[in-house]
């Protein structure tokens, strides 16, 4: 304890760094700090990018009638824009600053999954120059980040951008997902001594909440995109009304992933101004439990306001008015927190030092972004401005004016702990100034177009008056913006060298990741300070002084998880949700008559009766398998484990005769809306069954070589869940497809 | 018939729902000697909801006329009433005969969250397939039967939650995700009645106006019978949700509002209902 309190006054020089060195190191690095060093660098790059077609958006736009630009070019730079900022910049920011700060911040050593970590990082640039690589082939996609069926169908969205969009996202999604299971496995299962859940820092927890949000909101997406893609290179017709599939089925889709996405990128933004403020405010964090419970609140209800994206669609006034309450609903948590940080501030011995600048700016710009957002849940005012440049000043201010800055403060707060330098503050307020007049010139004058009636997504507009100044003056805004960039740019490399050494605790601040040196050694911790309360370190340092115990003396949750059992619970609950869309979309097309192949004319469910039998005789064989592991009698798991095997290739081969049957009827997945809904669904089962199978192959050949012999029976419960799993979905996909056919 | 005069005369007097409100009120208020307390007005509430989902107007409209009223006393009957019943609980001491017999089977289903899940959520699906639904409406004993299952299955439902005995609570943490999972579990069953073209409970299509009331509704109200489905999907899919937001800010508020974290060792077995008894005498 003496050495983490004589750590406070104890300025050094940066240790160097005794990790491995070389760029090799990084590319093989499962060491948190350096993927989340990874990952914010690759934000970076990906920031200047989507900046830069920001600037060639806005050049066009300064003058009427402009012709800087061609209309696809502008198309092509919207939806690149759009689509670079958030899944190639926004979220992987935040997954970045959380990859970096959570071990610390909870005294752990590193993430609970290091390689899948890593994983999650690579897929990343993958995903990002997969989406690029477009350019090459024929031009980047020109839909609109949300790539509205049917212009993203393929007679209408002829080159492959829309492919390499889908490709693309697939994979970044695929990451995030991966690293918010992580990130749950971590917090649940890898905390220091004493640090109970109720003890977290609320960056930690925002961050919790935040990876529940990802779980359960990407596969949304991920399903929709699924099906966009096989629309495109099989034919089929889930989102082409042509053929009886419907546009508004993929506005649903996405709109279910959209809207919690709105606060997947908010919430880790809220959780950095919560650690923020407080520490530059002198005072511990207004009312933690309200900020805490506000963001659960956040967290529950975006999942049940998404139609307001869609009260331009006609969805009948019974939805309009449901989702009209709810999305007003959802400002009373997100005020809560606006008057938690603001109750913080008063009174306490504020020091203004550049992230403090940039989290009050947050503050009133989100405030603001928040309030133009409670007026589209006013149905007849979103019918009036929705598609105009007051949406897009609406989400820019809650994106950019909150999320941004937000980062930006994050960024000034903790680059001395990742750096173990300072930023310069000079150049700091130079950057903050200039970002929050660029900011508010570029985009506050958006309401007054929008509210004018300027469409968004047009590459020019006609010379009426007040339009053409109002637009240079946004122009100009933006370009003051990017500067800004290029200053914070500068001051980053500037203080690498140059920067004041910072020491342990420059901020004094009060969470864990400040008992460590700067940076932190790859071990994070030679010892994690005591825990009692929220602010371990205010209590190391003021002992005569500390902060009221929290949950009494126990120091512990009262559970304990196993962190591979976490790791692939959560895996099942994404995978739950993408098959919920795929059964929805089955369910959504398949109850009413159509022409053509029909569940009645082409399905036997007698005999896919049977073949489901095995499949659950062999959920019972792999659950008396993992017991008989337990007990320790080796044969008869292997046994079971073969069983298993051989129960799940029947059902498999049973489903590929009745495939086989419906091709010689003639029928393809792209024959009509059955054969679309039915292919994909048993399909995707069918995959995750043999994914299965392969999964109890490797554990039979690990069985075989005595592996589980010491014990490692984990694996073999995870795998077993999963198997579990599989049979569950078949379970219900029987009873959507078969048992309706027997009633 | 006008709005006011339906909603004056539409109320049905059912002398066995006035008897079980009566009774339940006196032998509770007889159990706690008369005293007024928190518990009592939990009681209180849920019995006043009890017999306005039974007794009002609603259940006029609910009886062949409207499948959303239908909805409103299904949500009532096994999302409000329930809880409140059992937040007017004390832990009192458990009878001797609880580990024989059908009591040994009832704790079993009390102490398995999965077992409770199933049935709460379970119930909301049963009761919605369109042949068990139609069923109720045109069947009094089958609506009857309704109304009770839907009472017990909510009961069971919130037992993880709110049991009296807090031993028999899940942790917080996995509170919210028991509840979370219950509301996406009524929301997808919401959104399929919500945009279904099909009717869910074909009765509703074509009422027999017994009251003389379907002018009213279907002219005045607005109500056709495709507005009324999309309705009564709503109230499933978002208010039913809000109930269960509001079960978990409670787990949260009553988590942080404990002075001491529960520490249970780990390797223990979940407690039952006779290891409190115990404590009861």
């Amino acid at each position: 304890m003496s050495e983490a309190a004589s750590t406070f006054n104890a300025i050094e020089t940066p240790a160097a760094a005794s990790a491995p060195r070389g760029l090799f190191s990084w590319v093989a690095t499962v060491d948190h700090k350096r993927i989340g060093i990874l990952y914010l660098l690759t934000t970076l790059v990906f920031f200047v990018m989507g900046g830069v077609e920001a600037l060639l958006m806005r050049i066009q736009l300064a003058r009427p009638n402009n012709t800087f630009l061609s209309p696809d070019a502008f198309d092509q730079l919207f939806t690149m824009h759009g689509t670079t900022m958030i899944f190639l910049v926004v979220m992987p920011t935040l997954i970045g600053l959380a990859n970096y700060l959570v071990p610390l911040m909870i005294g752990a050593r590193d993430m609970a999954f290091p390689r899948l970590n890593a994983l999650s990082f690579w897929l990343l640039p993958c995903g990002g120059l997969l989406l690029h690589f477009s350019l090459l082939a024929g031009g980047a996609p020109a839909v609109g980040w949300f790539s509205y069926a049917p212009l993203s169908e393929t007679p209408y969205a002829t080159t492959s951008g829309v492919d390499y969009w889908t490709l693309s996202l697939l994979i970044l999604g695929v990451g995030s997902v991966a690293a918010s299971i992580n990130l749950i496995a971590t917090i649940l299962t890898q905390r220091a001594p004493g640090l109970t859940i109720r003890r977290l820092p609320l960056f930690v927890w925002m961050i919790f909440i935040n990876s529940f949000l990802v779980i359960l909101a990407l596969p949304a997406l991920n399903a929709a995109i699924v099906m966009l893609f096989i629309d495109r290179h099989l034919g089929t017709h889930f989102f082409a009304p042509a053929n009886g599939g419907s546009a508004v089925l993929w506005q649903h889709f996405f709109w279910s992933f959209g809207h919690p996405e709105v606060y997947i990128m908010a919430l880790p933004a809220f959780g950095i101004i919560s650690e923020v403020v407080p520490v530059f405010a002198r005072r511990p964090i207004f009312g933690y439990e309200f900020v805490a419970a506000s963001t659960v609140a956040i967290a529950l209800l975006s999942f049940g306001v998404w139609a307001h994206h869609m009260f331009a669609v006609g969805l009948g006034h019974p939805v309009d008015l449901f989702f009209a309450a709810t999305s007003m609903m959802i400002a009373v948590p997100t005020g809560i927190k606006v008057f938690a940080w603001s109750a913080t501030m008063w009174g306490g011995a504020i020091r203004l030092t550049t992230a403090m600048l940039f989290a009050v700016a947050f503050l009133i710009q989100f405030t603001i972004g928040g309030l133009s957002g409670i007026t589209f849940a006013v149905v007849p005012i979103d019918w009036q401005v929705t598609g105009t440049y007051y949406l897009v000043a609406h989400f820019h201010y809650v994106l950019f004016g909150g999320t941004f800055f937000a980062v930006f403060a994050g960024l000034y707060y903790w680059f001395p702990k990742i750096t173990g330098r300072m930023l310069s503050e000079r150049l700091g307020k130079l950057n903050f100034w200039m970002a929050l007049i660029g900011f508010n010139t570029a985009f506050f004058v958006q309401h007054f177009l929008g509210l004018m009636g300027m469409a968004r997504r047009i590459y020019t507009y006609p010379d009426l008056p007040g339009w053409g100044l109002l637009n240079m003056i946004s122009t100009i805004g933006a370009f003051l913006l990017g500067a800004s960039v290029l200053i914070l740019l500068w001051n980053i490399i500037v203080s690498l060298r140059h920067g004041k050494p910072a020491g342990d605790n420059p901020w004094q601040a009060w969470t864990l990741e400040w008992a460590t040196t700067s940076p932190p050694p790859a071990q994070n911790f030679d010892r994690v300070p005591p825990i009692r309360s929220r602010r371990p370190l205010w209590d190391l340092a003021h002992p005569e002084n500390p902060d009221p115990i929290v949950g009494g003396a126990t120091a512990r949750d009262g559970f304990v998880l196993e962190k591979n059992r976490v790791g692939i619970v959560s895996f099942l609950i994404t995978e739950s949700v993408f098959f919920l869309m795929l059964i929805l979309a089955y369910l959504y097309y398949n109850n009413h008559d159509m022409n053509g192949p029909t569940p009645t004319s082409m399905l036997n469910p007698q005999r896919t009766g049977i073949y489901t039998l095995c499949l659950l005789a062999s959920s019972f064989t792999i659950w008396l398998a993992v017991k008989k592991l337990e007990r320790k009698k080796h044969s008869a798991f292997r046994w079971l484990l073969m069983l298993t095997i051989l129960l799940g290739a029947v059902f498999i081969i049973g489903q590929g005769r009745e495939y086989l049957r419906i091709f010689h009827e003639g029928v393809m997945v792209n024959s009509n809306l059955f054969a679309t809904t039915f292919f994909t669904l048993t399909g995707f089962h069918g995959l995750h069954v043999c994914i299965g199978i392969i999964a109890l192959l490797i554990l039979m050949a690990l069985a075989f070589a005595g592996d589980f012999k010491q014990g490692r029976i984990e694996a073999v419960k995870s795998i077993g869940l999963y198997w579990h799993f599989v049979d569950a979905v078949w379970l219900v996909v029987f009873s959507v497809i078969y048992l309706k056919l027997l009633l | 018939m006008t709005t006011e005069q339906f909603f004056i005369s539409a109320w049905n007097w059912n002398p066995w729902v006035i008897a079980i409100c009566v009774a339940t009120i006196l032998i509770y208020a007889a159990r706690n000697h008369f005293r007024l307390s928190q518990k009592f007005g939990w009681l209180l509430a849920g019995i006043i909801i009890f017999f306005l989902t039974l007794a009002s107007p609603i259940d006029a409209l609910a009886d062949g006329y409207l499948f959303s009223a239908h909805m409103l006393q299904h949500l009532l009957l096994l999302l409000i009433i329930p809880p409140l019943i059992l937040l007017s609980l004390t832990p009192a001491p458990v009878p001797q005969n609880f580990q024989t017999g059908c009591w040994r089977w009832l704790n079993w289903i009390l102490r398995h969250p999965v077992a409770n899940w199933f049935l709460g959520v379970g119930g909301m699906w049963l009761w919605h397939a369109p042949m068990l639904c139609n069923a109720a409406v045109s069947n009094a004993w089958i609506h009857r039967l309704q109304y009770v299952s839907l009472l017990l299955m909510g009961g069971a439902f919130w037992w993880p939650i709110l049991s009296p005995w807090k031993k028999q609570r899940i942790a917080p943490l996995a509170g919210m995700i028991y509840l979370f999972s219950a509301c996406l579990g009524c929301t997808v069953l919401g959104i399929i009645i919500t945009f279904s073209p099909v009717e869910v409970c074909s009765i509703y299509l074509h009422p027999v106006d017994r009251l003389g009331i379907l002018p009213l509704i279907q002219n005045q109200w607005g109500l056709t019978p495709a507005k009324d489905q999309q309705l009564g999907g709503l109230l499933m899919w978002v208010p039913a949700c809000l109930i269960y937001f509001c079960g978990i800010f409670g787990l949260f508020a009553r988590w942080h509002g404990e002075v001491r974290d529960e520490v249970i060792i780990p390797d223990s077995q979940p407690k039952n209902l006779f290891t409190e008894k115990s404590h009861g005498h």
